[in-house]
């Protein structure tokens, strides 16, 4: 069921193009995270399904309602900022309270309301405390529930975590989850941060320079990128632009080296340039066990990071990463040793652009 | 070793200087307050204070000049607050230019702002000079305009120190419309600045001569001038009497502002 639509939204400030024809349809319930890097326009489209900001063209409806032009104190749309934006003025319950005394709810309905809402960010004991004795993760928390007590039908969250320090921002990324899971509310996550979309979300719009490269669901984004972007911004994917041999066979070269790559080449033409990926984690070494494609190589650099190796390697002119498991029998070869690595030919990934 | 000797050295000169402030300021102060004792020849008495107070022309001028400070601050506060925040709002690159136009009545003096307002508004199409009503209409204009750097200002830095722009959209995302962004969320948060510049407006509108002696209204600058030209003794007297109103209201500018630290303090201990 289509809750949220978003339709050929096109947003310019001036001259300069901030959002480019970015459609998008979010179903009922569903978690949504906008990824991709500073400056890509993830914070304006947000905005103008917040009602901050007016598209140049293009149609925003919730519900089958066209919101594109109603002013954002009537949409009924929940919004979480990264610098929390409490009311100073006003206590914990006070600031949950607030959307509620607006909307002219009973005293009786805003205090059950507000207990209520407390109890589900677990923060019943800080009821009449002021938002600059709160931690920045309690902030952000009683921010939340502020703006899940006016029972919004939408919930918008830009950057919620940016500001806090690593532990905290795990704890409540989860804690996030559990909420919009527990109201099943229909939710969209901006971040810039790929393991957040990559844990949180039900589906990833990865947007780069005002335009979507890819929607997909973490699954899909992650093993299955389909433009060099894509690849290289979520994960760490190694790209190479080859040229086509055999379509009919799959096969590919770059640097005058072979590939045979499984899914095919289908609608491309010899001499026809691609772009290939390979995952780090999906070469080996050859003395361990034998793939399809197999590269002659030079080792470049090899780095330790905890449970995983990453050895630095140039095949033919290109460099490449390869990641394998750090254990005690893992024989490493020598920085600028010559070595035989090998990789499945369906680790082999077309990209579209 | 070295910096030891200096350290003391710069402690020294801070409590001299410090001191050297003090009397300078507080000197001239006493002498007027000792003077002002001394209208009964021999003995220090309040003579010259009682006079002032026995005078029905020093009330008219007191309550006429407190009405007008009081209506001066709520129309440059309802003049400012909104105009201030609308700036931040949307046309934050405006605040150097405001900050220029507020500045003039420091620059053009009052004299001139006063026969600007007189040829303007003593003739057609807009003649305000005809009724006590009308040119105390025209007073307050002109004390909003005298008080505008000291309002802009204190609201200014007010609004600097909140996320003006972040809280007005969570106010509006919960549903909030203008009027009430306002009302809850920020003049609550510049209520410390609002007063701070009211405080000011007022000691300014209190002490104001020219404006009300030119427009010829009862205010309490005039008496205090005519006062001494035929007198010795109360004219200090009152000058003391207006050093103190300054001081109360600098007091009460303290006390809220600690009151409002305290009611915070009190909130973390329990
Ligand atoms: N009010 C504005 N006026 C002019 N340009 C703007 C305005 N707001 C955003 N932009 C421009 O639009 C583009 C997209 O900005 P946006 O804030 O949406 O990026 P973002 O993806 O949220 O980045 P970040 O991760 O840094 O928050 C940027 O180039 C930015 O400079
Ligand atoms: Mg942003």
């Amino acid at each position: 069921m289509t809750h949220l639509e978003l339709t050929h939204i096109h947003k310019s400030f001036g001259a300069s193009v901030a959002v480019e024809d970015f459609n998008l349809t979010v179903k009922q319930g569903e978690f949504v995270s906008f990824l991709g890097p500073s400056g890509c326009g993830k914070t304006t489209t947000l905005r103008m399904v917040a009602g901050f900001e007016l598209p140049t063209s293009g149609n925003v409806t919730l519900n089958g309602k066209d919101l594109t032009y109603v002013p954002p104190n009537k949409r009924n749309v929940g919004m979480v900022f990264q610098s929390y934006a409490l009311f100073p003025n006003m206590t914990v319950a006070q600031n949950v309270g607030y959307g509620l005394k607006i909307a002219g709810k009973s005293k009786n309905e805003i205090e059950e309301r507000v207990r209520e809402m407390l109890s589900l960010i677990q923060m019943d004991k800080f009821y009449s405390r002021y938002p600059y004795q709160l931690s920045g993760g309690q902030q952000q928390r009683v921010a939340l529930a502020r703006a899940l007590a006016i029972q919004p039908e939408l919930l918008l969250l830009d950057e919620p975590l940016s500001a806090l320090d690593a532990k905290i921002r795990f704890e409540l990324r989860q804690e996030i989850r559990r909420i919009q899971q527990k109201l099943g509310i229909t939710t969209i996550y901006v971040t810039h941060d790929q393991e957040e979309a990559l844990s949180l979300s039900d589906r990833i719009v990865v947007m780069s320079q005002g335009k979507i490269e890819q929607v997909g669901n973490p699954f899909e984004i992650y093993n299955f990128p389909q433009t060099r972007f894509v690849a290289k911004f979520v994960g760490s994917l190694n790209t190479v632009t080859a040229t086509v041999v055999d379509p009919a066979k799959g096969i590919a070269s770059f640097d005058g080296i072979n590939l045979e790559i499984a899914q095919g080449l289908n609608g491309k033409n010899k001499g026809e340039e691609v772009t290939i990926a390979i995952r780090p984690e999906r070469f080996n070494f050859l003395a361990e066990q034998r793939k399809e494609n197999v590269f002659d190589c030079t080792i470049e650099n090899i780095t330790f990071l905890g449970s995983v190796v990453r050895v630095q390697m140039k095949i033919g002119n290109s460099i490449f990463n390869m990641d394998t498991f750090n254990r005690p029998s893992l024989k490493l070869p020598n920085i600028g040793g010559k070595e035989q690595v090998t990789c499945s030919n369906k680790a082999v990934l077309v990209l579209a652009g | 070793m070295d910096e030891i000797m200096s350290r003391k050295r710069t402690s020294f000169f801070t409590i001299f200087w410090g001191i050297l402030a003090l009397l300078y300021f507080f000197l001239p102060i006493y002498g007027t307050l000792d003077f002002s004792l001394r209208m009964e020849r021999g003995i220090l008495g309040f003579k010259a204070y009682k006079i002032i107070f026995a005078d029905p022309r020093f009330w008219e001028g007191f309550r006429y000049s407190v009405t007008m400070a009081v209506i001066t601050i709520i129309v440059s506060a309802a003049i400012f607050v909104p105009t201030i925040y609308w700036m931040y709002l949307k046309v934050p690159q405006a605040r150097p230019i405001m900050e220029i136009i507020t500045i003039l009545p420091f620059v053009i003096p009052g004299i001139i702002l006063v026969f600007g307002l007189i040829r303007t508004f003593s003739r057609p199409p807009l003649q305000l000079t005809t009724s006590t009503f009308k040119t105390d209409i025209l007073m307050i204009a002109g004390y909003v305009i005298i008080s505008m750097p000291y309002m802009f200002r204190a609201v200014d830095v007010g609004m600097r120190s909140i996320d003006v722009r972040t809280l007005t959209e969570a106010a509006q995302s919960l549903g909030s419309n203008w009027f009430h962004v306002l009302a809850d969320v920020i003049i609550p948060n510049l209520r410390l600045a609002i007063l701070g510049g009211s405080l000011i407006c007022f000691a300014t509108v209190m002490g104001e001569l020219i404006l009300a002696d030119f427009l010829v209204r009862p205010a309490l600058g005039p008496y205090m001038v005519r006062l001494g030209l035929t007198k010795a003794y109360e004219p200090a007297a009152l000058a003391i009497i207006s050093y103190s109103l300054t001081w109360f209201s600098l007091g009460l500018l303290q006390f809220f502002s600690s009151r409002s630290e305290r009611q915070k303090q009190q909130v973390i201990t329990t």
